[in-house]
């Protein structure tokens, strides 16, 4: 290994892992899809303290941001096919629980801890606006479903803009986990690469820059993004 | 191989995972304590009047931030060595606990930089410059006076990058580290990958009481360092 590092092999190998991205992205987008309304009405029961969901929401934030993701992976990875294979037995379906796409594990966790994360940033968004909003839009005649999607969501989204930003970053960098699940994602292609002649020096250089370019690319974007919705912050007189 | 979950598991095999809890806090701790230092420099370059240092802190920080730490992980494994190599250094031989620490001094560094500027920065200039209308040196001003009331305010970012750290360690087993989940790996190998689902609650329990219980200590920390913390009522 004291050659130096190689170069030809980090520059074959850093598009091998930028053919990576979109399966990231994919899983990033998928989880962020499921993730915002969930993470949404999860965070409306805690704000208006609904009975039993309030305290469910408390305990699943909770249990999600006191474990780490990996084990949230392992415990996935090693639950749900069990659950799934004594559903096929049952119900005579023939298919193999190895045959299921390692992405359905992830869309899961990656899911599952997303929302986690956005239900805290949307209870403290939320909470940020003036409760003299809502009772101004309804005494104005708005039903509650109006006064929420123009009054109190534009407003709470300009303050849990940089949150989501942050969760989305800290999102795509925890597919790089997905490895566990053998998840054709940036890093495993990237190690597997590697395996040949051991080049892991090249190989990690070159997933460490598509994660720099790709979490700053994203970045860009929600500032971009940020500045758009500006127009609906209230103002400090 | 049968596969069937057996709750008996998770209890018999926290007593087993507990004594390996020493590495997870040996690293963790000595990263903490590593990253504050460095993050205080960091801080200083941030704050300070040189646009060079001021641009490379915040360069630093950003890139750590884009960074996962399992690539962070292993660039400092795979790297170090391979740069030692350069410079005639056998660093193979290394304890993969140094690599591990290395890493997330590294990471914490970044984190606690921002967490101790943006500290820094909401203590009003005024603060400062009352103290030193009174008399105060500058080095005086800024222990007795700017440095408690920012301690206050980084104390719950503060808790919240300790427990970051403390999970981001658990990756540590993927370099060999036989910690908490490093352990809880070998007992699973043991047992030839049967029962792997009940090992792995018996983690997720330990790490959930584990980061309930920091919350609660730095929540109480917090309510005893804030007493002398005057809100807008008083203003």
């Amino acid at each position: 290994m004291s050659e130096g590092l190689n170069y030809k092999f980090l520059v074959d190998t850093f598009f091998i892992a930028l053919s990576g991205v979109p399966i990231t992205l994919f899983i990033t987008v998928v989880a962020l899809l499921f993730a915002l309304p969930l993470g949404f009405l999860l965070a409306l029961t805690r704000i208006n303290r609904i009975p039993v969901l309030h305290r469910f929401a408390q305990v699943y934030v909770s249990f999600v941001r006191g474990t780490p993701i990996i084990i949230q992976i392992f415990i996935v990875y090693s639950s749900v096919p069990l659950l799934l294979s004594s559903l096929f037995t049952k119900f005579n379906i023939g298919m193999n629980v190895y045959d299921v796409n390692p992405i359905w594990y992830a869309f899961i966790v990656f899911s599952f801890n997303t929302t986690a994360v956005l239900i805290e940033v949307f209870r403290s968004a939320l909470s940020t606006v003036n409760r003299g909003q809502l009772e101004a839009a309804q005494s104005v005649g708005l039903t509650d479903v109006q006064a929420y999607r123009r009054i109190i969501i534009p407003q709470a989204l300009v303050v849990a803009m940089p949150n989501i930003c942050t969760a989305t970053v800290n999102l795509i960098k925890a597919t790089s986990l997905g490895y566990a699940m053998s998840l054709q994602e940036i890093t495993l292609k990237a190690k597997v690469a590697a395996n040949v002649g051991y080049n892991y020096v090249e190989a990690y250089i070159d997933i460490f820059l598509v994660y720099l370019l790709l979490c700053s690319a994203v970045e860009y974007a929600f500032k971009l993004y940020e500045k758009r919705l500006s127009k609906y912050k209230p103002s400090v007189v | 191989m049968e596969k069937y979950f057996d709750a008996s598991y998770i209890w018999e095999s926290i007593p087993l995972l507990i004594p390996f809890l020493k590495m997870t806090f040996m690293v963790a701790g000595l990263s903490v304590l590593f990253g504050t230092l460095l993050g205080f420099i960091l801080t200083v370059a941030k704050t300070g009047k040189s646009k060079f240092a001021r641009k490379l802190a915040t360069g630093y920080t950003t890139i750590i931030r884009c960074t996962p730490s399992i690539v962070l992980l292993f660039l400092v494994y795979y790297g170090l060595p391979a740069i030692g190599d350069r410079f005639g250094l056998n660093l193979n031989n290394i304890d993969t606990a140094v690599f591990v620490i290395i890493t997330f001094t590294l990471q914490f560094a970044a984190a606690m930089s921002e967490v101790m500027r943006s500290a820094f920065q909401s203590i009003d200039n005024g603060q400062f410059e009352a103290a030193v209308s009174v008399g105060l040196s500058n080095s005086q001003a800024y222990r007795r006076i700017v440095f408690p009331q920012a301690f206050v305010v980084a104390l719950p970012n503060f808790g919240n990058s300790l427990l970051a750290v403390l999970q981001e360690g658990s990756l540590a087993y993927t370099i060999g580290l036989i910690d908490v989940v490093g352990k809880a790996n070998l007992i699973i190998a043991g047992n030839y990958n049967a029962h792997a689902l009940e090992i792995f609650l018996a983690l997720a329990i330990i790490y959930w009481i584990l980061s309930i219980a920091i919350e609660q200590f730095f929540l109480k920390l917090e309510q005893v360092f804030s007493k002398g913390k005057q809100g807008l009522k008083t203003a």
